[in-house]
């Protein structure tokens, strides 16, 4: 409590709701429009939904969803298999902690100078651009977030418990498995969500690494801005819009989530 | 001491660190191959010739400082302008209940986890001639003739201070809520008024969290592409574009080099101005 029963408090509280009503303007407006009979720039004229509709059929758009998915999963799943193993090196006694400053950098260099990098990379290696060459990139972001994250998690553990584990019998195998491991889980599944989503909304990577021939929703997006407004777009965020509420609830169920901000 | 009953020399170092082989190779490799493409020069064949300053120098001209010098004021004001709305923000939030408190951090995660392309939409939404904005200003009778807001700064601001205001709000907010409250009892108590207490206590411990958002606003605007070259039209031009948008590949990785190497000494500058304004609000 950093300021109870203190006056500038109404103050505080109208700017707060000030700035989320910043934050969810453009998105109610956008959501409203999305049931809106006619396309942008004729005013509300009735409800339908039309465009939901539209947004079923269009074949191309699914297509660069089961993408991104697909890139999402695979790039979470590798970044957290890599923590997983980081995590037991260390608790073998594994001397990697000195390593750990190698694992900031990936939040250091900006998205788009790691786009050129792994562009220049990739050509001379000549891996063909396209998912794979996305999920190696998106794996990098990910790997910068579950390694610092899983780290200081893994440090915050309570040694007397593995101590207990080795104690009373159990092997260094399976005091990681049956103990460090299960401690560990609902960090596990927040730095999971986190690199989803990191994944699945990534841009600048997508753009640079994706080659010509494959689509990600990000740059399915990106080509519907360009030709202009289409209400389909509404629709779609109006989709996406609860699928990340329905992420964030999740994300908010677990007990660890203050502690990977 | 940990218990443990495998030495390290039991377990291969590679099998063990994969996930520091994967920073290596698709990290480093990658950064290193661009510092060595733009200080190496290349025949026509494409065989290494030798070493050269060239590529590097060819930026030191005034169109090219010019752009570098807009990107980090563009970083600059978006960091400040975010950590203006984002202090008291996160402020009010460590002050609120339990319920509260988790109820705001839930509505703030929500567009931050929202596809960023679809904000950009929602804005041209608002901003366009016959959008939103326009239309509701002149129907309250404030204006007669729309306005352009789409292609203009004002427009690259606001998104860029919309995108980026949960990246400073988080951490700060963290840093506030672990903040023991009877510290400014204690302060209180002995005398110091609500200004000083803040000045002297509050701010300087929640430091951390002030220079973790600032460099995670500051270091990606610098080198923001997507929202300058969709809201902001090309009328300004910022590092980002720049470096993406040469394709012949050398040029753009030597212009990434030299943004760069300029945007980790600003850091580094930035670092030392925060620790100086700390101790300039401790002492006043």
């Amino acid at each position: 409590m950093l300021c109870k029963n203190h006056k500038p408090r109404t103050l505080f509280t109208c700017f707060t709701i000030g700035t989320f009503l910043f934050l969810y303007l453009p998105i109610i407006v956008l959501l409203v429009f999305s049931f809106n009979s006619e396309s942008f720039p004729s005013p509300w004229k009735y409800f339908s939904w039309k465009w939901y509709v539209e947004l079923i059929y269009a074949k191309h758009l699914w297509e660069a969803f089961a993408n991104s998915l697909l890139i999402a999963l695979s790039a979470t799943s590798i970044s957290l298999l890599l923590g997983i193993f980081f995590i037991f090196y260390l608790a073998q006694g594994g001397k990697i902690k000195r390593y750990i400053y190698l694992y900031y950098g990936n939040l250091v260099i900006p998205e788009t100078v790691l786009a050129v990098a792994l562009l220049g990379f990739f050509t001379l290696v000549s891996i063909p651009l396209g998912l794979i060459t996305l999920v190696l990139a998106h794996t990098v972001l990910g790997v910068g977030f579950a390694i610092p994250i899983l780290h200081a998690r893994y440090q915050d553990l309570d040694p007397r418990m593995t101590e207990a584990s080795l104690d009373l019998g159990a092997s260094p195998m399976q005091t990681f498995f049956k103990v460090t491991l299960p401690l560990l889980r609902p960090s596990l599944i927040a730095t999971g969500l986190l690199i989803f989503i990191i994944s699945f909304d990534d841009f600048i990577l997508a753009y640079f690494c994706a080659g010509s021939d494959s689509q990600t929703l990000s740059l399915y997006i990106l080509s519907m801005l360009r030709t202009g407004i289409c209400p389909v777009v509404n629709a779609l965020s109006a989709v996406l819009f609860l699928l990340s509420s329905l992420l964030a609830l999740m994300f908010f169920s677990l007990q660890s989530r203050a502690k990977v901000f | 001491m940990k218990p443990t009953s495998l030495r390290s020399h039991e377990i291969p170092f590679a099998l063990g660190a994969p996930s520091l082989i994967w920073q290596v190779l698709f990290l480093y490799l990658p950064m290193l191959l661009i510092v060595c493409t733009s200080v190496l020069s290349f025949s026509a064949a494409g065989k290494i010739e030798g070493f050269t300053l060239e590529k590097i120098f060819a930026f030191f001209t005034p169109t090219y400082l010019e752009v570098i010098s807009s990107s980090l004021l563009l970083g600059l004001s978006n960091a400040l302008l975010c950590l203006g709305i984002a202090y008291p923000l996160a402020y009010f939030m460590a002050s609120c209940g339990k319920r509260c408190k988790n109820f705001l951090l839930f509505l703030l995660i929500i567009p931050f986890w929202t596809n960023f392309l679809l904000h950009v939409y929602a804005w041209f939404f608002v901003l366009e001639k016959e959008g939103f904005l326009n239309h509701l200003l002149q129907t309250l009778g404030i204006l007669s003739t729309p306005i352009p807001f789409m292609n203009t700064l004002f427009a690259t601001m606001i998104m860029m201070v919309y995108y980026y205001l949960p990246f400073m709000v988080l951490p700060i907010y963290s840093s506030l809520e672990k903040f023991d409250a009877r510290l400014v009892e204690a302060s209180l108590d002995l005398g110091a008024t609500r200004a000083q207490t803040f000045r002297r206590i509050v701010f300087p411990l929640s430091m951390p969290g002030v220079r973790a958002g600032f460099f995670l606003v500051y270091i990606p605007s610098f080198g923001e592409f997507a929202i300058p070259e969709l809201m902001g039209g090309d009328k300004q031009v910022f590092v980002g574009s720049d470096i993406l948008g040469d394709d012949t590949g050398s040029l753009g990785a030597a212009f990434a080099v030299v943004a760069c190497s300029i945007l980790l000494l600003s850091c580094f500058a930035i670092h030392l101005g925060l620790h100086k304004v700390t101790h300039a609000l401790q002492k006043s």
